[in-house]
């Protein structure tokens, strides 16, 4: 399995996938059209061709037969063309010591706190290949990418997590705040979102706080929680540093979680190593190699050996890397050490 | 014969009375003796002060059968709402939500905490027997106050407002307290009124949201409940009703009831009410009820009289009427029909 940049003969593959994802994925809308002009603008992007504002890193998982089975990306930056919004989660404190009162109201404010950083999105892994170390490579061959590009990118990374629904696809939180305002379905308003119709959220969304007394108490038990299918996903980037910090999705709610980047785990410790091609031994740590290229990138996962310098890995490896002996990689171990 | 006077130290026991069978709502009645005391203190002390603009005075009349010395009914007017600190409403205002982009074009109802009434004058405190509603004698435990207010516009506001009570069922739970004040207090509507009428309703009124409240996140029956008059003050209701007091705009922070308010020299019995010499004799026969009252201060006396008067004329007064108000032979009254 590799990572690499999304090319355009990628489309119909792209079509499959989006397909498949069902409601909950505003950055994979399942529109012909939007799909090309999205991946029009990933060429662009890792060609260099994009401001930072416009920056789309799409990235496709491929097997060894060259088949698309995974999608995910990073955006240079968000809320810089249109606002982005999210609710902060606050607090009202109501209280009188003479009536014995004190009442603590979780509080919606719609900020626009979270522009300008990097985020991740659009991920997503065929069913059939949740298994292994793919969901990791997938996800995290980005933070190798953001550390060799650092520039490109904000100086947070956050990640917006889908929130609570049930099994048919409705969310409480919609169902208490957004339908009120917006009068359609969730999955109308989400998909909305993902062709890019954002600017119609300022237009009708509350702009005062929202005391969340007021909403249901379904709503309110699932403001800043992940559907359970996200979990292990949320666990992945807590894993890398990323924290929750109070921001929600104005939509379902779902908790948008940020690191600063340099201190993203995978940033942090990746290094740079010069390659060696041989047997990496058969108790060799899981590793994320990048071959350090932007418009050819590559990124596999695979065990591999520090050795003074260098990382020692297998001949099929290099080969996936489009490698030699002797040429700079990025790498880090797949996940923490302990 | 009913007659309607300043209320006196005296009164305090038939005004407690009075004041327990009141509904839970009218917190400027609280039965409490205490209260009683410093409001009919404040009342004597505001119709004995040389007053040249409408200050911190609250006038407090009762309603006296003059055979037995029974009080029936009591009413009141504060000639400056909030005079020492902030009288709170909540403003009905429309917020619209528009996207020329998706056709959607909501009106949103807002319910806004505001000031704005400050400073006008206040009616409150009315209280009728049972028996006397609908009848003539509660117009003029009513109306007998802007028969006042007319004699005496220097001591009152240019305009009017007053504070209808709003629904609560048999249990005295109010829908609209338990959606929207009770997250803020964690206590029952009665309970609340309770603590209103013994301590401030602005010293309530300032744990309330500060924040507009969206009317379509409140629950069927608090939204019903905005504006709805409680049974027992309808009465008081329709009176002002057919005064030209206007509804709609302001409700009541606590059970949502309606708050009215009018111009002063626009109220009816304001407007429309004559000051006439007064002979004494037979009143003729064929008559119609009239609102009567004298000119004064702290002998003030208003009552309802029979009488067949033409515009542009004295009026004939019978000597029980005469006496009643306390004027003789050529002396003016202020009149007006019921």
């Amino acid at each position: 399995m590799i990572v690499r940049p999304v090319r355009s003969t990628d489309l119909p593959a792209l079509f499959q996938l989006a397909r498949s994802t069902g409601a909950g994925l505003t950055t994979l809308p399942a529109n012909e059209e939007r799909l090309a002009h999205r991946v029009g603008w990933a060429e662009k992007t890792f060609r260099g061709e994009a401001a930072r504002a416009d920056a789309d890193y799409l990235f496709v998982l491929e097997d060894d037969n060259g088949e698309v089975v995974g999608i995910s990306a990073v955006a240079g930056a968000v809320g810089l063309r249109e606002p982005w919004y999210n609710y902060r989660v606050g607090l009202t404190v109501s209280a009188s010591q003479e009536l014995n009162i004190h009442r603590q109201i979780p509080t919606l404010f719609l900020a626009n706190d979270l522009t300008g950083n990097s985020e991740l999105c659009s991920l997503f892994l065929r069913s059939d290949q949740r298994s292994g170390l793919n969901g990791r490579l997938l996800s995290k061959a980005r933070f190798l990418f953001i550390a060799e590009f650092r520039e490109l990118f904000g100086d947070k990374v956050i990640a917006e997590m889908r929130g609570m629904s049930d099994e048919s696809g409705r969310s409480p939180f919609w169902e208490s705040l957004g339908r009120h305002f917006f009068k359609m379905e969730f999955c109308q308003a989400d998909y909305l979102t993902g062709v890019g119709n954002k600017a119609f959220i300022a237009e009708l969304m509350p702009k005062f706080p929202l005391y969340t007394c007021f909403l249901s108490e379904d709503a309110r038990n699932i403001i800043g929680r992940v559907h359970p299918d996200t979990e292990p996903a949320l666990a992945m980037l807590k894993g890398e540093g990323f924290s929750y910090q109070g921001y929600v999705d104005i939509f379902d709610a779902g908790p948008a979680i940020e690191a600063e980047t340099a201190k993203i785990r995978a940033v942090q410790d990746s290094q740079v190593l010069v390659l060696a091609v041989g047997t990496p031994g058969d108790d060799a740590p899981q590793f994320l190699i990048h071959n350090r290229k932007r418009e050819d990138c590559r990124i596999t996962a695979a065990p591999a050996r520090l050795a003074a310098g260098t990382l020692v890995v297998d001949a099929q490896t290099a080969k996936r890397l489009r490698l030699s002996a002797g040429d700079q990689v990025r790498a880090v171990a797949v996940s923490a050490r302990g | 014969m009913l007659v309607m006077r300043p209320a006196q130290m005296a009164d305090l026991t038939e005004v407690q009375r009075l004041a327990a069978d009141s509904p839970v709502g009218v917190t400027s009645l609280p039965d409490d003796a205490d209260r009683l005391r410093e409001k009919i203190a404040a009342s004597e002390a505001s119709f004995s002060a040389e007053v040249s603009f409408n200050g911190e005075e609250s006038y407090f009349f009762v309603l006296e059968d003059s055979e037995s010395g029974r009080l029936v009914g009591c009413s009141g007017v504060v000639a400056s709402a909030g005079y020492s600190e902030p009288f709170y409403s909540f403003r009905n205002e429309t917020f619209v939500h528009n996207s020329r982009e998706l056709k959607i074009h909501n009106k949103i109802h807002v319910l806004s905490l505001c000031h704005d009434l400050t400073g006008n004058s206040l009616l409150t405190s009315f209280y009728v027997e049972r028996p006397l509603v609908n009848t003539a004698w509660s117009e003029l435990n009513s109306r007998g106050r802007l028969l006042f207010l007319a004699n005496h516009p220097e001591r009152f506001a240019d305009a009017v407002v007053v504070e209808i009570v709003g629904y609560s069922d048999e249990g005295g739970d109010s829908p609209f307290w338990d959606a929207v004040g009770r997250n803020f207090f964690d206590m029952n509507y009665t309970e609340a009124e309770r603590l209103c009428g013994l301590k401030s309703r602005t010293f309530l009124a300032e744990l309330m949201p500060h924040y507009p409240i969206y009317v379509p996140l409140l629950p069927d029956e608090a939204q019903e409940a905005m504006g709805q008059v409680h049974p027992r003050a309808q009465i008081s209701f329709d009176i002002l009703m057919r005064e030209g007091f206007e509804t709609d705009h302001y409700i009541d922070i606590f059970d949502g009831g309606p708050t009215l308010h009018a111009r002063t020299s626009g109220i009816r019995s304001i407007a429309q009410s004559r000051v006439v010499p007064v002979r004494i004799g037979e009143p003729g026969k064929g008559g119609r009820p009239y609102l009567v009252s004298n000119g004064q201060l702290q002998d003030f006396r208003a009552i309802v009289a029979e009488l067949d008067w033409v515009p542009g004329k004295p009026v004939t007064l019978s000597v029980a009427a005469a006496e009643a108000l306390g004027v003789g032979e050529g002396v003016s009254v202020r009149l007006v029909a019921v």
